[in-house]
């Protein structure tokens, strides 16, 4: 598993020294660690903060050395409740986490309490920059753009929390504007970097290799669709895409349905759904069906499926969830815009 | 020990539905509204904070016995797989 994310330490880890025995002036980044991070945050890895510190310390460190934290936990409590609340806080997997921090008491404390997390010292930090750990293998306009578009998450965040109407009512005024279109041979990169990335909203569980998809988005009989979504506060890019395949017998089948976690509870899944049904329905098709592994993390894709009305028949590990394209069609959520992409190219049309 | 009583679930279930979705007038919802779509308008955020709060607070974790989330018709239904399926917990203090 690459790391997702890198939790530091500051005090003498990621700043050249002790926040508060720094008097009026603080000190400054560590050269080394932030030659580290920066070089991280251009393989789209993002940063957060667990400090034994006051919250100011965060801001003076995000102020000092020019990266965007995704999430900064600073307080006197454990390191490892902190390392557990950023993991939560950015849904992601302890695993794809790594924590420096130059204490060995507190390294230690960490690889107790959460053992899946790499834990380094900042002399390990500098080293592991060539590790395939930190290599994850595609870094697309999304990958680099991470940091920035968890610190939007995190001003969206605020303010929805500041906004004294409902989560519909603030999503209404946020702008989301959903784009659906035809993959192009530019977005295989990140298609193949959601395919690695995504659980949560994952059909199959299983990576898609960039050259794979390259044959689907040039195959006849498949249609390679992308998501992109925007709203007030940012681009979040290509955050979704599917593979669909139309059958003899009047099913079209999703043999690949994938969405970044970045994009849920914004109607983008809801939205992905709702075009399927109706270009399927548009092309002639009686049903769609959506074959969907099973598995504790992907239950946010099957509360979607269920929602926009998908059944499967029990007594496989790969279920295939259909529905019937007569009758009502699940509707996109009133929140969302819907751009169709540009047109289909080549004669054969879809 | 006692099992968990339908009401009182259904009102615990009514208190996650309006935390979940930041609309208070789920307080008050009625048994029977479909819980997506045009009655609550469950989605996957929500479907998922309020599926979490279930397996925490009765110990039913819906998505692992209920392959089509069936259980997710309306708030009685939920209720009633609830009831069915949790554990007994500890009856309350006199």
């Amino acid at each position: 598993m690459t790391v997702k994310c890198v939790i530091w330490d500051l005090d003498n880890t990621l700043l050249a020294g002790v926040y508060l025995e720094s008097g009026s002036q603080p000190p400054p980044p560590e050269p080394v660690m932030l030659g580290a991070a920066a070089t991280l945050r251009g393989r789209g890895i993002i940063h957060a903060i667990a400090s034994r510190n006051p919250p100011e310390a965060a801001d003076y460190a995000a102020q000092a050395t020019g990266l965007d934290f995704a999430a900064a936990e600073c307080g006197w409590d454990r390191k490892s409740d902190a390392v557990r609340r950023i993991i939560a806080d950015l849904d992601l997997s302890p695993d794809a986490m790594a924590f420096v921090d130059d204490d060995p008491y507190e390294r230690a404390e960490v690889s107790f309490e959460v053992p899946q997390v790499l834990v380094l010292s900042p002399e390990d930090m500098a080293e592991a920059v060539g590790w395939p750990e930190f290599s994850p293998p595609a870094v697309t306009a999304e990958a680099r753009r991470r940091g920035e578009m968890y610190a939007e998450r995190r001003r969206r965040e605020r303010e929805a929390r500041a906004f004294a109407g409902s989560r519909d009512e603030f999503l209404r005024t946020c702008g989301t504007e959903v784009t659906i279109a035809p993959a192009a041979a530019a977005d295989a990169p990140r298609l193949h970097e959601l395919s690695v990335r995504t659980h949560q909203f994952n059909t199959s569980g299983e990576p898609v290799a960039e050259a794979e998809l390259h044959r689907l988005i040039g195959s006849a009989e498949h249609q390679v669709t992308t998501v992109r979504l925007r709203d007030k506060f940012g681009d979040d890019g290509l955050v979704g895409g599917c593979v669909t395949r139309a059958g003899q017998d009047g099913t079209w089948t999703v043999t690949l349905l994938m969405m970044s976690c970045r994009a849920m509870g914004r109607g983008v899944i809801e939205a992905l759904l709702a075009w399927l049904t109706g270009s399927a329905a548009r092309g002639g098709a009686r049903a769609l069906a959506v074959p969907c592994l099973i598995s504790p993390r992907n239950v946010p894709l099957r509360l979607a499926l269920a929602a926009a009305g998908f059944r499967a028949v029990d007594g496989s590990p790969t279920p295939v969830f259909s529905r019937p394209l007569s009758g009502p069609r699940p509707e996109v959520p009133g929140w969302v815009t819907v751009r169709p992409g540009p047109p289909e190219p080549g004669p054969a049309g879809r | 020990m006692s099992a968990p009583q339908a009401p009182d679930v259904a009102a615990e279930l009514r208190e996650i539905l309006a935390r979940a979705t930041g609309r208070d007038e789920l307080l008050g919802v009625s048994e029977q509204t479909p819980l997506f779509g045009d009655g609550v308008g469950l989605d996957s955020l929500t479907g998922t904070l309020l599926l979490r709060e279930v397996h925490r607070r009765f110990g039913v974790d819906v998505a692992a016995e209920d392959l089509n989330l069936d259980a997710l018709a309306t708030l009685a239904t939920l209720a009633a797989f609830i009831t069915e399926h949790a554990p007994a917990r500890p009856a309350p203090g006199p």
